[in-house]
């Protein structure tokens, strides 16, 4: 049946998943773009991590190894003690089943469920998750819960897409530009819940954005610049997301 | 290559399978089509050719003894052509293991070059006149040589005035009334091990027949532009004397009316079959060019606004649609010209012409190419029309998101609380997707419908040997005298030691006619009490043999259109004796599976003839372990003429009918292909619009299997309902088709086992599930990273 990653439980600030000397590279005929070249990094148990950097810079390319959705060229990927980059294919689809959750900047619901619905489907796939009214409501939706995502607003949609990844009670919580479509008082709305969810349940939130701003309530941020980090910023005093502006 | 030709290269190679299933269903249409035109075409051509080579006759009249002379004045009369007098006789056959058996002995004048119905030798040498040591030469029709292993120099001996005749073989030949060598109209198949048409030289057949100087037939070629009927009359007239005339045209002549028959379905099915194939494959081919404009939108919107007229666009996807047709086309030519030799051969088997009938036919492939490529042209145009009325902006823009919503379904609430997520969201993609939906349902019920209408005439045919060799007649043997017999002497039969029963018949050959119109029928008079033989009407119920009056059978009855309470007269034909004209009334009509006869009373039929208590059958059941003895002291009996026994009638049919495998085997692949061919483009397309929440599922870690099992739901939503309506819409074509090709003289029933239901349900379910495996495979190619490229 059901095989559950089964990996050791981990204290706040362990470290849940490390990079060592990651390398992507995509050949495209004669030329090889190197996407990400030789990173390494430590994700902390119960952080909120930002990685910041411009476009093209490689922050899509890292939160999609460290999502288990690709592999590195070269280097290695350990989460939790396992190292993913010589899981099967079918292992590391436990992984993501498991153990991620996802914040798409265009949400991506499947539009032919309901808010309810979209939740429900990824309930489905653990063992035990989250109930789908609790998160609803954490989310403020339960009363828009039979509706369909065309039926939401962009906001709405995109905490139907954070409830969605909270159900599952993921320990590794990633978004890629959680709010880049949304305005200000959304966003700002939206990267609250993500804070919340990182204290309330524990997880690691990863957020991928272009702004800066958003920086200021991670308890870490991450500055890429072309395939490789430029620094790495420890924010010993993350200001709760309400108080950020942009 | 244009950059346009670039892009038509890329697409193809992009979409193989697809490109090829659809090709394949073209291949299907083009080849139907081909195969059976060309198989039409070459059996009508070789048969006309025949015809005319060999003068077939256009006049037939039979007398009891002419002078040979009579033809000269036959010959001097406006309007006649060419005349041929000979003599034509069945004599039994005489056998070591005493079997039964007729051969036709007919004559032929020598020189045969002005002779009408000439024969062409086809194997061993012609027969000679006067051979030396006073033999009688013959030839024989080739199925009758090889089911009695002929050889020229063996020898064969009839009975004939009384004496044995000693007959050497020195070949087979075939004639233009002999391609179908069936005994009478009585016979439902021909037997060649029994029945033969026996050729010798004129002179040798009076000589051996008594006929010295005489004639019993009249064959005549009518001229061009007069009418054959205004002719025959005064043929008839000069004929008259001669005793027991009979006449009848052409077109009565049993071997041609077989073939014209056959000709006839076979023309009838050519014309409808393709059609169904090319329609659908151009429905396949307008809905796979739809989605992929529509998906192509925006490249379009660029191609536009880059310039490129709208009459290129249109043509570059109507190209590619031409392409597959084409392609397809080729594919179809070649297949059908393999089916056509397939076609050709099984009527080879049933049919004596001497040409090739295989072949290839340029007109048949000519418009199969035709109607092929203006249905391929027609779906390309109609797909990419929609094209014309973009404009470049709008175009650009992305496609308007879907409308998601409640379907009709969820009001059943309890229902739709009952099911999963993947079955809602399958329920609603399935219906949001209307059209494509639909399309595919219907294309998968058509193909069903195929499975049916490939198995349903094997049913048919099963169903009506089993009422006819079951219910319709239950005796052993049919035994005929040689004339007709008083009734108490078939006490002889009946006493043989295991005979349980013993029930009498009377044959008479009877011409039919009612408001100015006259078919031949044969009346069979039987006791009301006759249990060997049953008749029923047109419903399947029960008819007793009325003591007055005829039971008309249902072919006869409707060529004159007779009516229950019609009165009917009849004129007796029978061998010897002087013809009799009586009026009877028609108290039933009766509908047999195989066959028609008419039925009268043995005393009614008596009465017709003038005579009393004749009889010239005689209908036997007998015990099982007894049944060989009694069929041979039936050989050793002088007055029998043949022995017709019920089991072997049946064997006869059974081995008839294997051809039917080709024929199903052929339609089966084909409604698989087609089935296949729909339900795989179905699912890619659908796979492609939903490349992205596949990749969403793969994301938050559904396997490939549950994301294919989510796929299946939604080609089982549509394909399910397709196979089950398939089945019901599959009996009513085979109905129409049995319409189509039903003729005044043959129709049978549309008989669908529950079984062929199961079998085609289960074949059609496996199509659907072929299709979707090799449709799925592609899930595992999946990349959910590529759900972080936003792009929307
Ligand atoms: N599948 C791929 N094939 C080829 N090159 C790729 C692929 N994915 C990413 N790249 C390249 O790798 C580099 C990093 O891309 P990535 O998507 O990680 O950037 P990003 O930082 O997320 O940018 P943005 O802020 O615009 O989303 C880019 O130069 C991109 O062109
Ligand atoms: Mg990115």
């Amino acid at each position: 049946m059901e095989n559950l990653m089964d990996l050791p439980a981990m204290e706040s600030g362990q470290t849940l998943m490390r990079l060592e000397n990651v390398s992507r590279h995509f050949v495209m005929g004669e030329v090889i773009v190197e996407a990400l070249r030789d990173v390494t990094l430590e994700i902390k148990a119960g952080e909120i991590l930002a990685i910041l950097g411009p476009s093209g810079s490689g922050k899509s390319t890292l939160l999609n190894i460290v999502g288990g959705m690709d592999r590195p060229t070269t280097g290695r990927v350990i989460y939790a003690g396992e190292d993913l980059t010589r899981a099967s294919d079918e292992r590391l689809g436990r992984f993501r089943r498991h153990e991620v959750g996802f914040v798409f900047q265009f949400y991506n619901l499947i539009p032919d469920l309901t808010a309810w619905e979209n939740v429900e489907i990824a309930a489905g796939l653990v063992r035990s998750p989250s109930s789908v009214a609790r998160v609803l409501e954490e989310v403020g939706l339960a009363d828009r819960a039979d509706h369909f995502p065309s039926q939401l607003s962009g906001g709405e949609q995109q905490r139907v897409s954070i409830a969605r990844a909270m159900v599952k009670n993921p320990r590794l919580l990633l978004c890629d530009e959680p709010t880049g479509a949304l305005d200000h008082r959304t966003g700002s709305m939206v990267l609250s819940l993500l804070a919340r969810v990182s204290r309330s349940l524990g997880s690691t939130v990863v957020i991928v954005t272009h702004n800066t701003v958003i920086g200021e309530m991670a308890d870490r941020v991450i500055r890429m610049r072309s395939g490789t980090i430029a620094e790495i910023i420890t924010n010993p005093d993350p200001l709760p997301p309400e108080r950020i502006s942009w | 290559m244009s950059v346009l030709g670039r892009r038509i290269w890329r697409a193809y190679r992009k979409s193989r399978l697809q490109f090829l299933a659809v090709a394949l269903v073209v291949m299907i249409g083009v080849s139907t089509y081909i195969s059976m035109n060309t198989a039409y075409y070459n059996l009508e051509h070789s048969r006309d050719v025949f015809y005319r080579e060999h003068d077939f006759a256009d006049y037939y009249f039979h007398v009891v003894r002419a002078p040979y002379q009579v033809i000269k004045r036959v010959q001097a009369l406006p309007g006649v052509d060419m005349v041929t007098g000979r003599v034509q006789m069945d004599l039994p056959i005489i056998r070591e293991n005493g079997e039964r058996g007729t051969a036709r002995l007919t004559g032929y004048h020598l020189p045969m070059d002005k002779e009408v119905n000439r024969i062409q030798l086809l194997s061993g040498r012609m027969f000679d006149e006067d051979p030396s040591g006073g033999r009688i030469e013959v030839l024989t029709d080739p199925q009758f040589a090889a089911a009695n292993r002929l050889n020229p120099g063996d020898s064969l001996v009839v009975a004939a005035q009384g004496r044995e005749v000693t007959l050497a073989v020195t070949g087979t030949a075939g004639g233009p009334e002999f391609i179908y060598p069936m005994k009478d109209a009585a016979s439902l198949m021909p037997e060649p091990e029994n029945f033969g048409i026996v050729m010798a030289p004129l002179n040798q057949v009076q000589q051996v027949l008594g006929y010295s100087g005489q004639i019993n037939q009249v064959l005549i070629r009518v001229t061009p532009g007069y009418d054959p009927e205004e002719v025959a009359e005064r043929v008839e007239k000069i004929l008259e004397p001669y005793g027991n005339l009979a006449g009848y045209p052409r077109k009565d002549q049993l071997s041609h009316a077989m073939l014209n028959a056959e000709l006839e379905g076979l023309q009838k099915s050519a014309s409808s079959l393709p059609a169904v194939f090319l329609v659908l494959a151009a429905i396949i081919q307008y809905v796979m060019l739809g989605r992929m404009i529509k998906t192509q939108r925006r490249e379009i919107g660029i191609l536009k606004a880059l310039g490129f007229d709208r009459r290129s666009i249109v043509l570059h996807y109507a190209a590619y649609a031409m392409v597959i047709t084409v392609v397809g086309a080729i594919l179809g030519i070649i297949l059908g010209i393999a089916l056509s030799s397939v076609i050709s051969k099984t009527y080879a088997m049933f049919f004596n012409l001497p040409q090739e009938i295989g072949g290839i036919n340029v007109k048949a492939i000519f418009f199969g190419l035709l109607s092929s490529l203006a249905a391929g042209a027609a779906a390309g145009l109609g797909a990419s029309r929609g094209i014309l009325a973009l404009n470049p902006a709008e175009s650009m823009r992305s496609e308007p998101p879907r409308v998601s919503g409640r379907i009709w379904l969820e009001r059943w609430s309890r229902l739709w609380k009952r099911l999963d997520n993947y079955w809602r969201m399958s329920f609603r993609t399935v219906w949001r997707n209307g059209w494509r939906s639909f399309f595919a349902m219907i294309g998968v019920m058509f193909a069903a419908g195929m499975l049916i209408i490939a198995f349903f005439a094997d049913d048919s045919m099963d169903h009506m040997l089993n009422r006819h060799f079951t219910l319709e007649k239950s005796y052993d043997y049919l035994v005929r005298f040689t004339e007709p017999v008083k009734e108490y002497e078939i006490l002889n039969i009946s006493r043989l030691d295991g005979v349980i029963k013993a029930e009498p018949l009377l044959e008479v050959p009877v011409r039919v006619s009612f408001g100015g119109r006259k078919e031949d029928d044969v009346l069979l008079g039987m006791n009301p009490g006759t249990t060997l033989k049953t008749v029923f009407n047109v419903d399947g119920e029960l008819l007793a043999i009325p003591e007055d009056g005829v039971l008309l059978g249902e072919i006869t009855a409707g060529k004159l259109g007779v009516k229950v309470g019609d009165q009917v007269t009849i004129e007796t034909r029978m061998q010897s004796g002087v013809s009799q004209e009586a009026s009877l009334k028609v108290l039933g009509i009766n509908r047999q599976m195989i066959g028609s006869e008419s039925f009268v009373s043995l005393k009614q039929a008596n009465k017709v003839l003038r005579e009393s208590r004749i009889v010239t059958a005689v209908m036997l059941k007998v015990d099982p372990g007894k049944a060989a003895g009694i069929e041979k002291e039936l050989n050793r009996m002088t007055g029998v003429s043949s022995i017709q026994s019920r089991q072997r009638e049946l064997a006869g049919f059974e081995k008839q009918m294997g051809y039917m495998i080709y024929f199903v085997v052929i339609m089966v692949s084909f409604a698989a292909i087609l089935g296949f061919a729909i339900v795989y483009n179905s699912s890619i397309i659908g796979f492609g619009e939903r490349q992205r929440e596949l990749a969403l599922l793969k994301m938050m870690g559904f396997s490939d299997r549950e994301m294919g099992g989510l796929l299946l739901r939604e080609t089982l939503l549509q394909s399910i309902p397709g196979v089950l309506l398939g089945l019901p819409f599959g009996r009513m074509m085979s109905q129409w088709y049995v319409a189509a090709i039903s003729t005044e003289a043959f129709t049978f029933p549309v008989v669908v086992y529950p079984r062929t239901y199961i079998i085609s349900a289960i074949i059609g379910v496996l199509f659907v599930l072929a299709a979707h495996w090799f449709a799925s495979r592609g899930i595992r190619h999946i990349e959910p990273s590529e759900l972080l490229k936003n792009n929307d």
